[in-house]
Parts: structure tokens; sequence; C-alpha cells
């Protein structure tokens, strides 16, 4: 995984990127939201800003012990690549 | 130094070089490694090992080299821990051994020998804690580590080179080259990498037919046509790490670092076809100089024609040993015996067999070397079978070439993780369970015979290929013949007692011993992991290619599992050495990372300004004229400021422009207080809140128009503070009419403070201006303009003087700044700021350092307001009001006349050890004539005028000081108000 596919820019180098965060479920309440992620192996579903680029902010579902990418999107919807 | 007798070999060429090795000039021919020639002048003791000081032989003719590590060169380019088979010699070179202390013959601590039990496994566990270790630290400090670190190293420049390819090939032998061919027939981009400076791996030297002709002519063949089929070959070059399909390799030149390239290759398929790595069989003194790897010989005698010895026991398992020997025979070499672990039964290569024993070869079977003979060199094997291994006899040799199988180089595939399966005809393991964009293939794959090599090396480059969407056609993989299977039967160590074992040498480069093993499992350290930090099993420049699987196998053993189960340890880049200024590359010096510079830059170099970096800015600490250090440049121009005035460039302060119909409710999301509430024309002091309520930033807020509010960030900050309302706007508040967008370098800012500020504003920016600077009030503004530019006057202060801050654009930056400093503003830096806003408890990174939330700052009124922000919600939680929770607080010495500093602890009479909190701020102030500082103090004991001792054991030691509040000076901040 050193390259990240932004729905804007196309494929681009992960330095690019800068990782902000793993997302908790939307439901989840502000406590949960910063104490309570759970860190799974198969799927981790991450915020991501394109901050060499469009400065897009990207939902990146990846698989961490694979480090392959499953999908990413803009957040909020849209620009799905 | 003796006359030079010519040697021939596939890479000597007939001219001489001289170089020097521990002050002795050697003499070798162009072409040969640093090993090779010192091998050819009859040199066996090259260094001594790190732990028992035990000397040293080179074992290899490979990078895995455990032990021919020397420091290249002179001050101040020296490098330490050079491997000497892969470094060619030139004229001049300086070489000198490692590890001893004075000299290679008499080292001082060569008393530490194997057995001696001083270094045994786990050592530095043991012996690391206090206080043993006062007494044990000089003698370890001048024993410790691989060879030297240089104090200073003047290396040249690194080439950096990207590239990119559908398929990059590691390792040019027969699978490489077949996997190479294949995959760019097939119309793939290529890039092919080789460690060594020429191609064809094992068939160097190995007798075979591929396609109908001999194997090296086909070698020479195809390492031609491959730059016509558009494959890019880079001989010489290491990969050393990478992942994701970006792959670094490493070039030096004759293996000397300081002349070298770094190759990024980004790829879209890769094949590791790096070989495998012979492996030794431990038996008693195994590291004698002159026991040597079997593969070795070998290539010293085809590449450089050097002959590792006159008379030679050979120890092996495997068929293969039959072929060598045959081929060392050839060379000149005569072979005493063949020992070999298998039985009868297991045995082929029967012709072989019965031509060398007509040779004079005794061909044992069911046997093993119990021990190595001899003192600096060997003189013997001491030999038995294994069904008797008490009758052992001597055989007279001058070296025992040893061969216990080849490991399959599965680092390059491994080092991101991923599994390996155990294959019990290798006793070793290949990777397994790739992503399908990477694949192993020929010895790397666990295929050593030639001819399923090269198959297999081909089938790799047209998977890779197709993998990467090229499908040419490419044609039949080569046909090929050359040595038989192996039929390999693992056997790990000779039979030896327990006091034996303390030297069978398992990992040569650790001074691993199979004594170490059995020591380590006894203490509990039972995993292969556990073994490989208890031991330093698998650590240092070869990461375990030699040792590594031996050691776990005497592991598998001594825990009677099978060593498929037992595994081997976790494998890590860099797959080979490389120096830190390779990596670095062309990011060094001012290249490192970007500089961001204010308008005013230039002024304050020209002035005499100290420069201090903060984040990328550099920023001015203090002026020259007004000092000669900080401290009292520092309190001349705070005095000034607060007696006159003065002007200080606060450009680097973050500006970021919130606009459109929602802007307002946005950032009443974005501060603990609410932007909405905010007239134009006027500003706000605000402070951020992260997700879990601790304070990340404040500043202030100025709303422009209805819509429009400009939010200034800390120095450091604007950047983080950009994304932070980015990411909000676009995840929460997505869909709502906000545009952010960073001014930061859209603004100049100077910061005119003092009394006579605002009279020295009427008379700098004119008439237009009189009015306006008199009418406004704190925390107000006003736009106009200036020498035909934008500028807005802000009345704030962050020195507790009247002051104001004018934004103009850059380009009037230096006429503005200028004009004020020649109406008598003299400029002053962070360090007067910091004394400025200590006196009057402003806050800055040491207090908002990311762990306080804003009670613990003080702000309690603010948090009461109860606007609903981001942040808000958790700061509720009953933790943050525990009475241990830290309070901002002031301090002063009790005295009146203690210095305390930042940084020092604070602890009440009753627990002098366990601090309560600590000083994040201190400074001497000239105004009240003596120290004060800022501090996070437990809730509990933060009451005003408690007693607290302040630590400082480095530097002043303790000192006595009282909490008082915050504010020291102009509590009711009549100054800033006037
Ligand atoms: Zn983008």
């Amino acid at each position: 995984m050193t390259r990240l596919v932004c729905p804007f820019c196309g494929p681009r180098h992960l330095r690019e990127f800068e990782f902000h965060k793993t997302v908790a479920a939307a439901d989840a309440g502000a406590f949960a939201r910063v104490y309570e992620r759970v860190a799974s192996t198969e799927l981790s579903v991450e915020h991501w800003q394109h901050v060499g680029g469009c400065r897009g902010w990207l939902e990146v579902r990846r698989n961490p012990s694979t480090g392959d990418v499953l999908e990413i999107h803009l957040v909020g919807g849209g620009g799905e690549a | 130094m003796s006359a030079i007798v010519i040697r021939r070999g596939t890479r000597l060429r007939e001219q001489p070089v001289r170089f020097t090795f521990d002050g002795r000039e050697y003499l070798g021919q162009v072409g040969d490694s640093a090993a090779s020639a010192l091998l050819a002048a009859g040199v066996r003791a090259i260094g001594r090992s790190i732990k028992y000081r035990r000397l040293r032989g080179v074992v290899t003719a490979g990078a895995e080299e455990p032990n021919a590590l020397f420091t290249v060169g002179t001050a101040p380019a020296v490098i330490p821990n050079v491997v000497a088979s892969q470094l060619a010699i030139a004229d001049g070179l300086v070489l000198r051994s490692q590890n001893r202390w004075p000299s290679l013959k008499y080292d001082a601590a060569s008393v530490l020998q194997a057995g001696s039990g001083f270094f045994g496994a786990g050592f530095y566990y043991k012996t690391f804690i206090w206080p043993s270790w006062r007494t044990y630290e000089k003698l370890i400090r001048s024993l410790a580590g691989l060879g030297e670190a240089p104090g200073s190293c003047a290396l040249g420049p690194v080439a950096v080179e990207h590239l990119s390819c559908d398929v990059l090939i590691a390792g040019a032998g027969a699978a490489g080259l077949a996997a190479a061919r294949a995959a760019a027939r097939a119309g793939a981009r290529v890039v092919l990498c080789e460690r060594e400076p020429v191609c064809g791996g094992e068939l160097e030297f190995e007798a075979g037919t591929i396609d109908g002709r001999p194997a090296a002519d086909w070698v020479t063949a195809t390492v031609a046509q491959l730059p016509t089929l558009g494959v890019r070959l880079l001989p010489g070059t290491t990969l050393v790490g990478g992942s994701g399909g970006e792959m670094i390799a490493h070039t030096e030149p004759g293996g000397l670092p300081g002349t070298n390239a770094i190759f990024k290759i980004r790829t879209r398929a890769f094949v590791i076809a790096m070989g495998a790595v012979e492996r030794p069989i431990a038996f008693i003194d195994n590291d004698r100089p002159g026991v040597m790897l079997l593969g070795a010989a070998e290539r010293y005698l085809a590449r450089y024609g050097v002959r590792v010895g006159a008379e030679l026991v050979l120890f092996a398992n495997h068929d293969r040993a039959y072929a060598t020997a045959g081929r060392l025979a050839a060379g000149g070499m005569r072979i005493s015996a063949i020992v070999d672990t298998r039985t009868a039964a297991e045995v082929g290569a029967e012709p072989l067999r019965a031509q060398l024993g007509r040779a004079g070869t005794e061909c044992l079977l069911g046997h093993a070397v119990l021990a190595a003979e001899g003192g600096a060199t060997v003189h013997g094997a001491r030999i038995a079978s294994l069904a008797a291994p008490d009758r052992a006899r001597l055989i007279r040799c001058d070296a025992i070439l040893v061969s216990g199988g080849w490991s399959p180089a599965v680092h390059a595939g491994l080092q991101e993780g991923g599994a390996r399966r155990f294959v019990a005809e290798l006793g070793g393991f290949i990777a397994a369970g790739q992503p399908d964009w990477r694949t192993s293939a020929g010895a790397a794959n666990g295929r050593l015979e030639l001819g399923a090599a090269l198959a297999d090396g081909h089938a790799a480059g047209v998977r890779a290929a197709s993998h990467a969407g090229a499908a040419g056609s490419v044609g039949a993989a080569p046909l090929a013949s050359g040595d038989a299977v192996p039929r390999l039967v693992p056997f790990w160590r000779s039979p030896a007692s327990l006091a034996g074992e303390k030297r069978q040498f398992i990992d040569l480069q650790n001074d691993v011993t199979v004594a170490d093993v059995r020591q380590s499992l006894a203490e509990g350290f039972v995993d292969i992991e556990h073994l490989k930090r208890y031991t330093a099993l698998g650590f240092g420049s070869d990461q375990g290619r030699l040792g590594g699987l031996i050691g776990a196998a005497v592991l598998a053993e001594f825990r009677g599992e099978p060593l498929a189960d037992v595994g081997t340890s976790r494998l890590r880049p860099p797959f080979h050495p490389v120096t830190m200024r390779s990596l670095a590359g062309l990011r060094v010096g001012a290249a490192l990372r970007p500089a961001r510079r204010t308008p005013l830059h230039d002024w304050h170099a020209a002035h005499g300004a100290v420069l201090e970096p903060m984040g990328l800015w550099l920023r001015p600490r203090y002026y020259r004229a007004n000092g000669a250090d900080s401290f009292t440049a520092g309190i001349a121009e705070a005095k000034r400021v607060r007696t006159t005035g003065g002007v200080a460039d606060g450009s680097t302060l973050g500006k970021i422009e919130v606009a459109g119909p929602d802007a307002a409710a946005f950032l009443d999301a974005m501060y603990l207080t609410k932007a909405s509430t905010i007239r134009v024309g006027r500003s706000k002091y605000m402070v951020n809140l992260r997700e879990d309520g601790m304070v990340l930033d404040d500043g202030i807020v100025l709303r422009l128009a209805a819509e429009r509010f400009i939010a200034t960030t800390g120095s450091g900050h604007g950047l983080h503070m950009l994304s932070h309302f980015e990411h909000y706007r676009d995840t929460q508040w997505s869909g709502s009419a906000v545009t952010i967008t960073d001014v930061t370098e859209a603004w100049a800012a100077i910061v005119a403070a003092g009394p006579k500020s605002r009279e020295t504003l009427r008379a700098v920016l004119g008439a237009d201006w009189h009015d306006a600077l008199g009418r406004l009030t704190h925390m107000e503004f006003a736009t106009g303009r200036y020498a035909g530019s934008e500028l807005t006057v802000l009345r704030a202060s962050f020195s507790g003087e009247l002051a104001f801050e004018l934004h103009c654009r850059p380009a009037s930056a230096v006429t503005l700044w200028e004009a004020l400093v020649a109406a008598g503003l003299e400029p002053y830096g962070l360090e007067a700021l910091d004394i400025l806003r200590v006196e009057k408890g402003y806050l800055v990174g040491s207090e908002i350092n990311g762990q306080t939330t804003p009670e613990d700052l003080g702000m309690d009124a603010l948090v009461r307001l109860g606007n609903l922000c981001v942040g808000r919600e958790l700061l509720d939680r009953p933790a943050f009001h525990e009475a241990s929770r830290p309070r901002l607080v002031g301090l002063r010495a009790v005295d009146g006349r203690g210095r305390f500093l930042a940084g020092a602890q604070l602890t009440i009479p009753a627990a002098p050890n366990r601090p309560v909190g600590y000083a994040t701020s201190t400074v001497y102030s000239p105004t009240l004539g003596e120290w004060i500082g800022l501090a996070l103090v437990a809730r509990e004991h933060s009451a005003d005028g408690t007693v607290l001792t302040a630590r400082d054991p480095l530097r002043d030691g303790d000192s006595v000081v009282r909490v008082v509040p915050t504010v020291h000076f102009d509590p009711a901040s009549e100054r800033m108000k006037s």
C-alpha cells in the first residue's frame, strides 16, 4: 500500500496523504467515538486527507492484515474510485 | 610483500592492485574482492568475534558473510562493517580489522573466550542492572558493538533514481534471467537487479547445459539479449527493502558505501529470484579460520582462482558436495575426505564417488566432523561415525569445507509479513501465501536443480507479466541439465558433550552457540522470537541468513518438536546494511525540508536577528544589538516594550478565512465559545477543543463581515488547524455552505506594542488613521489603506501593553516595518515575547500541550457558557474533574530571589519523590525583578499560597516556590485598555 487512488486526482503516492484516524460507527456516542474504537484485523475504516493534492477528505477502507485497499470514497459520500 | 602470482578467474584481470590491511600492504588483482585478495595472500585470520574475541576467518563468498567485516577508509570518510566479500579492492584502499584492541594478534579481551562463562546468553539483561551496571559499564562500552561508529563521516552525495516498471526481478541467476526473458518477451517493462557485479549466479561455476549449449554461454547470450528486449539491468545492486510494490534497491560501486545510488522502483509485479543461502553445520570450534562454506570455496576458485586450502576435508549432507569436490580437485586442491552424514541408502552420486575414491579421497558415510583442530587456523578435522561418536580420529587438513544445505532467500517476500511453508526435502522454509503480485522463483522458491529453477523462473516471468497486463508470446522455457538433485537429509549439528556445545557456533556474527540455545530454553525463553532477543541470534548485518535456521533447528531439537512448528523469527528490512547517508538520499542539509520565511525575513537577517525554527518557520529570537545572548537581549527588549514600545513580526501566525452563509454556525461548533455573537468589526479570543475535550489551539477570531471571518492560529498550528476545519466541514457539516481558505501567507502581521504604540502609529499611518486609532477599543479592528495597500489594524495584546496587530499585504510589510522602526519602535523577538506573556499569564504550547482541558487551564467561565462545540460533551467526564487533574497556576520563589526553570518537578513536603505538577514556563521578569513562572499543579495542591519544592536535580537543584495567581503583572489590565 504505497498508493491511494484519490477520487479526484487518481492514483497518487502515499506521501501525498495524511492519515487522520480510524472511524467509529456512525451511531457511536461521543465517548465511544473517541475511546471505544475497535481495531479489526480484517477491516479498518479510516479518514485520510489528500493534503498534497486536492485536500479532499477520504474514507479509506482497507485490510490491515494484507495492506489491501478495499474502497476509497470522499467522506460524506460521492466520488467513488 | 612477495612477488605476485597471477591468478585466473572469471572476475579477474591480470592487473595488480595495492591495498593495505591493518597497516600492511598487499597485492591483489583488478576484480578481486577484499576477501579473495586476502585469502590469495594466505591471510586466514581477518578479525575477532564480537563477544568472545575469537579469531575469525572468511566463511562465505557472499553478502551474508558474518566475519569478514572491515572498517574502510581514512578519516573523515571512515565506514565500519563493510562486507569484505562484496568489496572490490582498489589501489590505495585502506582496510582495518574490527573487534580487536589493541591489535588483531593480541586482543586484550580475548580472555573472554567461549566457555569462560563471562558473556553467557542474556548477559546484558542480567548485568545491566543498577548498581552492577556501574561496575561493568566501562569494560562493556569498550567492547560492545560491531565495529566502531565513526565520529563524523564525510560521505559523498547519493544519487536517487526513481524507476517504474511492470515487473521487477531481484536476482539474475538462472531463474531470474529466465524470468526476465519471459516477462520481457511477453511485453512487460522489466527491471532486473543483481547483487553481484556479474549475472549468472551459480552458473558462474556450475557445469551444465541449457538449450543444448554450455550454461555459461547461455548466460552470456541472455544477458546480451535482455537490453534488446527493453530490460533495464542493474548489476551490483541489492534490493534492501520495500513495501506494497515500491521497492528500494541500493548500489555501491565496488561494494563501498559513499559513492552510491538508491533506486526507488515502483513495480506492478515482483519476482524474487535471490537464490538460496548455503548454511553451515555446527561442530566444536567450527568458527576457526579455515572452516568455510563449501560453496564459498568453489566461488573463490572459479571467480578469483583462489585455492582456500591445499588439503581439504568436506563435511556435507547432500549429493552436490561430490560434484563440487570434483571441481575443487580439478582446480588443484587435494581432497582428503568427504564426511557425509547420510547413510548408504540415502546417498546418490555413485559414479562421482567412485571417481573421487580412485583419486584418493576417503568417502565416509554416516560420519560427521566433531571438531576443528588447530589454533589460529585449522590443522585437522576430528571425525567419527555417527553410530560411534566417541571413537573419533583425526584427519589432517588445512581447511574444512562445510555444507548443510541451502535456505531459500525468502527475506524480500516476507518483510511485509506473509506466511512461509516448511519443505522437508530442503530442510527449510519457502514463502507461501504471497499476494498475487509477488512470486518467488528458482532456488528462492526451493528449486535447487538447474532445470527446475529455469522452468520455475520462466513460469514466474510469464505470471508476473500477465499480472501487469502483458500477455504476449514468450516461447518455451529453457531446457537444461546441471548438477543432480541434492538428495539432502537435514543435519544441523554434530554430537557434542555439554561442554562441547559451548563451542558449537550457530551464529558466528553474534557468537551464539548451541549452549546458548540450551540455556535460553532452560531460562524460559522457549519461542524462536524469545531466543532471538535473548541470545541475539539473527541480528547483525547477515540478519540470520547464515545461522538463523540452525538456531531454530537446535531449538526444535531441544524442544522435541519438528522444525516446521518452531519456525524462524520474523524477517525485517533492510536485507543488507545500508548507510543512513544513502537512505537520506537528497534530503540532507537545506534540502531536508522546505523553509517558510516571513516577508520580513531578510530584514531580520540583515539586522542581527538570531533566528529560531518553529515548525517550518524561522523566527527572530532576539536581536544581537540588544545583548550578547538571548537572556540579556530578551530582558532588554521586554523592558523597552513596557517603557516605550516595540515591534514584532507576527507573520507566522496562521490565518484561516472562513466564509459563507453557514460560516458563523460552523465556527460556533469549532470553538468553545460562540463566533456568531461577535459583531462585525470586532474580534474575540477563542479556543478550540479536540474531539476528546483537550484544548487544541487558541487564537483571535475576527469578524470581517456577517459571513466572513478570519481565524488566527498558533504559529506552528496553521496547517493542522486548516485540516481540522476542513475535516469537520466535510464530515459532520458536509453540505453546509462554508469555504475555508488558508490566507496565512496572504497577510503579513506586525505587532506594535507599548505605551507609545498609538502615537507612533498615528505618526506613521498618517491622518487617515488618526481617529480610528483613538476610537478602537480592545479587540476591535479597522480596515483601510496604507501606502496604497490594504491594511487591517486590530487592537489586541499578547504583552499586556496597549498594542495593535497590523495585517498588511506581504509586499508592503517591509515599508511599514521600517517606518515603525524609524519612528522609534525597536524590534523585539520571541525571548522578550515570552517574558511579556508569562508576566501576563498568557498561554503557549507549553500549557496548551494536548493534555490539558479548558478547566485545567482556568477557563471554567468559558465552559460554563454552554456552547455545544466539538469536544464539549466529553468535558463532563468525571475523570476530568478529579482532584488530581492539573490546574494552571503562577509560581514565584518564596524568597523572591531564587531561580527555577521550566521542567522543574513540583513536590509537596509529604511526598518529596512524587511530583504533583511541573513548571511549564519560567522567565526572569525585569519588571518584577524576580523569577516567575506558570505551572500545572494537581488541583488539590493548587490553592494560592501553597508552598511547593521545585526539583531540578540536573540543573539548578531544589528551590522553594509558592503558588500565586497566573497573572503576575497588571492584573486589572489597565495598561492594555489605556
Ligand atoms: Zn486528491
